[in-house]
């Protein structure tokens, strides 16, 4: 009786929050939880007439059709290449970025500086790779730099051998700046008396960097990397999938493309969701092993 | 603060590096603005890198006077424009719950939130789902799918956590509900998280490629970037009239003028948000 009182008094205070609530909720079970549940059709042939009740269960068929098909290990090596030069190539720039800004002293240089670097943000892959194939086309400016110098045209977006450091200086371009954003917050968020003592006992600006800014914006660091590990996997659609043609294939394609080709164009939805498992399994496992790692290393992670 | 002598001109280099790391992030921008505005000869002469030469408006006439791509332009600006005032209101209603003991569920629906960051679905089941609920070839597929992110919601969260109870406690006392509460008072001095999610929402739909490539077939609904994308790689139909050689644009300055085209209007709005997104930024680091 008490609990049911208790209940209906709690209901008739509070029911604006449920029906507050009530949209979000619908939309994250709806457009997230339930397709998270529908990746169990990588156990069955799916059929789009029978649904998940009535398609059949076929154990980990798709999965050995993917460990034994030779596409899939290019596939997969392309994505760990991306996702390896992401994480080591792409990922300190915005460090080292924010630290060479927290030097610049005029207010109005620095603010132009930081908005140059922000703007390509704003633009969507499609431009970007347009702007990408402008650039590099046979009389774009990159060859037209070139023709100054005497050299011939090099089409780069239609050479495999450049694939990969398009990726990496487009990642840049785009998120660098961006991305040294939150950097800079924990920068101006220390304690300047840090400084000042530091100073009154002769520690240059470099040495500042070293011992006091460096140390300090570790755990930012720490914290970004972990998130970047877990979408180690996760190279984005748009991008490749932008900057891709059919010279650059070999090295360019990747998980997320494939899936959608064989997955949406080919509509083979079982086994394109057992690839789509697969990706996430691996994404979920290294985060959970660097997380453990980094605890043990520092003392802190992600949870 | 006094500085010695190398550091001086270690710092000077910094300055100078950043100076021209800024001007390489701009080129490219610069390069294809002028192309758009430069005539077919100097442009396939290799004349033209960040100054139009023969300045023209013709590529662009071509371009404007396309109703097909007027009508991308215009689901676009409809689907942002919705797409933003929809994400807002529904992050708005679930942030502000989650902000109060009495909500029972919070701590729950806070743990489902900040799961959907670490395991996504794959993309099939996704798109069976939105499928089967109706999403596929329709325009609100433009909308639905980015009304929330458990991102934006800790965003939102952790600004209205900061939010001075007294003022909800006075309003409380001449009888004040909860959506009086939210709408009345915390929404009218939330106008700095509103604007930076708001400019977050506004971009993610403004610039979306994958949803509209997977689920939108027909042409009457293309937004933007698949219009854009069209014009960019199967241009066929731009490859015929650049070719005639009486004429003063290219496929290429055509091509440069569409990119412009979608650039235009991300940049307009930029300068007047750009105060309030670094703070933006900032409260969602703060979570990490």
């Amino acid at each position: 009786m008490q609990a049911t009182g208790r209940f209906y008094h709690h209901a008739r205070k509070c029911w604006p929050l449920y029906l507050m609530a009530l949209p979000g909720l619908v939309f994250f079970i709806v457009l997230r939880y339930i397709p998270l549940g529908g990746s169990i059709i990588a156990f069955q042939d799916y059929s789009l007439f029978k649904g998940i009740a009535d398609s059949p269960w076929v154990g980990l068929k798709h999965f050995k059709i993917l460990f034994d098909s030779p596409d899939f290990y290019r596939i997969f090596a392309n994505t760990l290449i991306l996702g390896f030069l992401k994480v080591v190539v792409i990922f300190p720039v915005p460090l080292i970025l924010a630290l060479m800004i927290n030097e610049v002293r005029a207010v109005l240089l620095k603010k132009g500086i930081q908005t140059a670097l922000y703007i390509p943000h704003f633009l969507s892959w499609v431009i970007i790779a347009g702007i990408a194939f402008d650039m590099f086309s046979l009389n774009g400016i990159f060859n037209t730099v070139r023709d100054w110098f005497g050299y011939g045209p090099n089409l780069i977006m239609q050479d495999e051998r450049y694939f990969r450091w398009i990726y990496v200086f487009t990642s840049i371009w785009r998120e660098a700046g961006w991305g040294t954003i939150i950097y800079l917050a924990a920068i101006s968020a220390m304690d300047p008396q840090i400084y000042e003592s530091a100073t009154i006992d002769g520690a240059s600006r470099m040495k500042q960097i070293r011992h006091i800014t460096l140390p300090l914006l570790l755990p930012t660091a720490l914290v970004l990397f972990l998130i970047n590990l877990g979408s180690f996997l996760d190279l984005g659609f748009d991008q490749v999938f932008t900057l891709l043609t059919p010279m650059t294939f070999s090295v360019g394609d990747i998980i997320d493309t494939y899936v959608y080709r064989s997955g949406i164009q080919e509509a083979r939805y079982s086994f394109a969701t057992a690839v789509g498992l697969f990706q996430a399994i691996i994404g979920f496992v290294l985060v959970y092993v660097f997380n453990r790692i980094s605890k043990k290393v520092t003392g802190g992670g992600l949870w | 603060m006094s500085m010695s002598f190398s550091e001086k001109v270690i710092q000077k280099c910094i300055v100078a590096f950043l100076i021209i790391l800024s001007v390489i992030a701009l080129i490219p921008l610069l390069s294809v603005l002028s192309v758009s505005f430069s005539s077919r000869v100097p442009v396939e002469l290799n004349q033209v890198t960040i100054w139009p030469k023969g300045f023209t408006l013709d590529s662009w006439k071509y371009v404007l006077d396309r109703p097909d791509l007027w009508r991308s332009f215009g689901v676009t600006a409809i689907a942002t424009i919705v797409g933003t005032v929809l994400s807002l209101l529904i992050t708005a209603l679930l942030a502000y719950p989650l902000t109060k003991k009495e909500f029972t569920i919070g701590k729950v629906v806070m743990l489902a939130a900040v799961i959907t960051m670490v395991f996504k679905a794959p993309l099939i089941p996704y798109f069976l789902t939105m499928k089967n609920i109706g999403l596929y070839d329709n325009p609100l597929v433009l909308v639905i799918p980015h009304i929330l992110t458990a991102y934006n919601l800790i965003i939102m969260r952790t600004f209205f956590l900061e939010f001075p109870s007294e003022l909800e406690e006075a309003a409380v006392v001449e009888g004040a509900g909860y959506f009086r509460l939210l709408f009345n008072i915390v929404l009218p001095l939330s106008k700095a998280v509103l604007a930076t999610l708001g400019l977050f929402y506004a971009v993610t739909i403004w610039n979306q490629f994958q949803h509209p490539l997977m689920f939108i077939q027909n042409p009457d609904w293309y937004p933007l970037q698949i219009k854009i994308r069209q014009f960019i790689t199967s241009d066929n139909e731009l490859q015929i009239v650049g070719n005639m050689s009486q004429l003063n644009y290219s496929a290429r300055t055509l091509r440069a003028v569409t990119i412009v085209f979608a650039i235009v209007p991300i940049l307009m709005i930029y300068p007047y948000l750009q105060k309030y997104f670094t703070k933006g930024a900032m409260l969602g680091s703060v979570k990490g």
